[in-house]
């Protein structure tokens, strides 16, 4: 049963850790703190449902993840980089903004798809055996992804300059502008990023249990926990820290039963911003 | 006679109710350097940010070897040949000087670059040695090098560099100076230095005093009279 526990938590984790890093590279590169993520991601997950039917797996995910991508893209680009030209980098005023933003879009999620409950049925690619555990190969996907979409970010900032300037942005934003870095496409370009992986996130989510509108806010405040726990802006800590918190929410759900787990992602959440304000790994953003 | 590069024309810049400049007027020669001195407050790095295009004057104007630049934005600034070292934070700490040198050459087209990264290299040659360490972990003089190896690979037309000696010794102040004449006068780039060290104006072809955000003198660095650099240096 802990074997078993610790799969499950690790498969939890490995799908948090995308909205979490979502999260992350657009805080640690804009200084935002974006509320609608997962929201949007959401909303990918419906189109791409919608379409599922009629065009197929692999072309309705495309679907989902563009219209993620351009959502956040345009997003950033037509409303946060003017409001941050104006208005500097308040952590309030974009909290509440991106807040507003996922309503708007929840709300557009129940007005354009009518059935309130989905379910996302990936083909079975095989079984996979962990001592006396068996598991769906299918929904390891996630971690997996998480994994390369870490590695293949690590590669792009040591190897491309579109890397090295997001890099850069993060760093020093004045001293990025100085140097002619576009930091206008980097903030658009990094939040097109954060919203496809909130989408990738929400899809895998909806492999492991159903999707509703209100998953994109569960998934926001849970996103939200993991990524204080590890280090807001720290994506290796939001990768650690929602690997942990899912082995915890899978053990509370075991142990205490599912009514429970927040209540345990709370009070851990209490505990690291008492003991390690930071995160257990640190904040990256300093400027 | 060389032409004018930049024009500052009535420029006055306030933040909220206090005016940080009020009414300056430059012109700045093409191949020349230009000091910019008086004390801490007198509105020197605010002038040089209005030039860069990061603070935006509320009257007066700016061109550009003729061409109005008052409300372009600093990265088209940057792509017209407007580059600003400011006085801290003018490098990226977590990424290798590597990293940082190429980052300051981000815009400047590749042909330009192999000769200019000689001309950084042969001017500051630790910068080469220590190509793989970290900026942030390198002394405040190198640093400071750094810094300005970025804004030499930039190829602006107009390199602009605020406190410069800020936190080096008098030394280390006069070797970096007589560097950056020497790669004036190989390239022929205008420097423009907002500074409080004397020895800028060994340097210097013309020299602009600037207190509590009124230009107060301007003159050929070779004519300033010893009682005005007195007064400048010393307040007597």
């Amino acid at each position: 049963m802990v074997l078993q526990g610790i799969i499950t938590g690790i498969i939890i984790g490995g799908v948090l850790s995308l909205p979490v890093m979502g999260v992350a590279l657009i805080y640690g590169v804009t200084g935002i703190l974006n509320y609608s993520i997962a929201t949007i991601g959401t909303f990918g997950v419906f189109v791409t449902w919608m379409l599922w039917s009629s065009v197929g797996m692999l072309p309705s995910i495309l679907a989902g993840l563009l219209t993620s991508f351009i959502l956040g893209f345009g997003i950033q680009h037509f409303l946060l980089n003017p409001l941050v030209n104006r208005k500097g980098n308040d952590l309030t005023l974009f909290f509440i903004i991106t807040f507003g933003i996922a309503t708007v879009f929840s709300g557009l999620t129940k007005i354009i798809f009518p059935r309130p409950t989905i379910s996302i049925d990936l083909q079975k690619i095989g079984t996979l055996f962990i001592g006396n555990v068996a598991l769906d190969v299918s929904k390891l996907i996630a971690i997996l992804i998480a994994l390369f979409v870490l590695f293949s970010m690590r590669v792009l900032e040591k190897t491309t300059k579109t890397g090295k300037s997001w890099v850069a942005t993060s760093q020093n934003l004045k001293m990025a502008k100085l140097v002619g870095i576009n930091v206008g496409f980097v903030f658009s370009l990094v939040s097109g990023i954060g919203y496809t992986l909130g989408f990738i996130g929400a899809l895998f989510w909806g492999v492991l249990y159903n999707l509703t509108v209100i998953t994109g806010w569960d998934l926001c405040f849970l996103g939200y926990i993991i990524a204080i726990v590890g280090g807001i802006g720290n994506i290796w800590g939001g990768m650690v820290s929602a690997l942990i918190m899912g082995i915890v929410i899978s053990f509370a759900g075991y142990w205490l039963g599912g009514m429970w787990q927040s209540v345990v992602l709370y009070a851990i959440l209490l505990i690291i911003l008492i003991l390690a304000p930071k995160g257990i790994l640190g904040s990256e953003r300093s400027v | 006679m060389s032409s004018l590069i930049l024009e500052v024309e009535n420029l006055t810049v306030t933040y909220g109710s206090f005016k940080a400049l009020k009414g300056v007027s430059m012109q700045i020669k093409e191949g020349e350097i230009v000091a910019l001195v008086g004390p801490n407050g007198a509105g020197k790095s605010t002038l040089l940010e209005t030039i860069a295009g990061i603070k935006s004057p509320s009257s007066g104007g700016l061109k550009l070897s003729g061409k109005v630049i008052t409300h372009t934005n600093p990265l088209k600034r940057r792509k017209l040949g407007i580059m600003l070292i400011p006085q801290e934070g003018n490098l990226f700490p977590g990424m290798s000087v590597r990293d940082n040198l190429q980052l300051g050459a981000f815009l400047a087209g590749a042909h330009t670059l192999p000769d200019l990264q000689n001309l950084v290299y042969s001017a500051f040659p630790k910068l080469r040695d220590r190509i793989a360490q970290l900026a942030g972990t390198m002394s405040g003089g190198e640093q400071r090098m750094l810094a300005i190896g970025m804004g030499i690979l930039a190829n602006p037309k107009i390199l602009m560099i605020d406190e410069l000696s800020l936190g080096l010794a008098p030394k280390v102040v006069g070797n970096i100076l007589s560097i950056l004449r020497d790669i004036r006068d190989k390239i022929g780039i205008t420097i423009v230095l907002a500074e409080q060290s004397i020895k800028v104006l060994n340097v210097a072809d013309e020299v602009y005093g600037l207190e509590a955000g009124e230009i107060i003198f301007s003159e050929r660095a070779q004519n300033l009279s010893h009682d005005l650099i007195k007064n400048l240096y010393l307040g007597v």
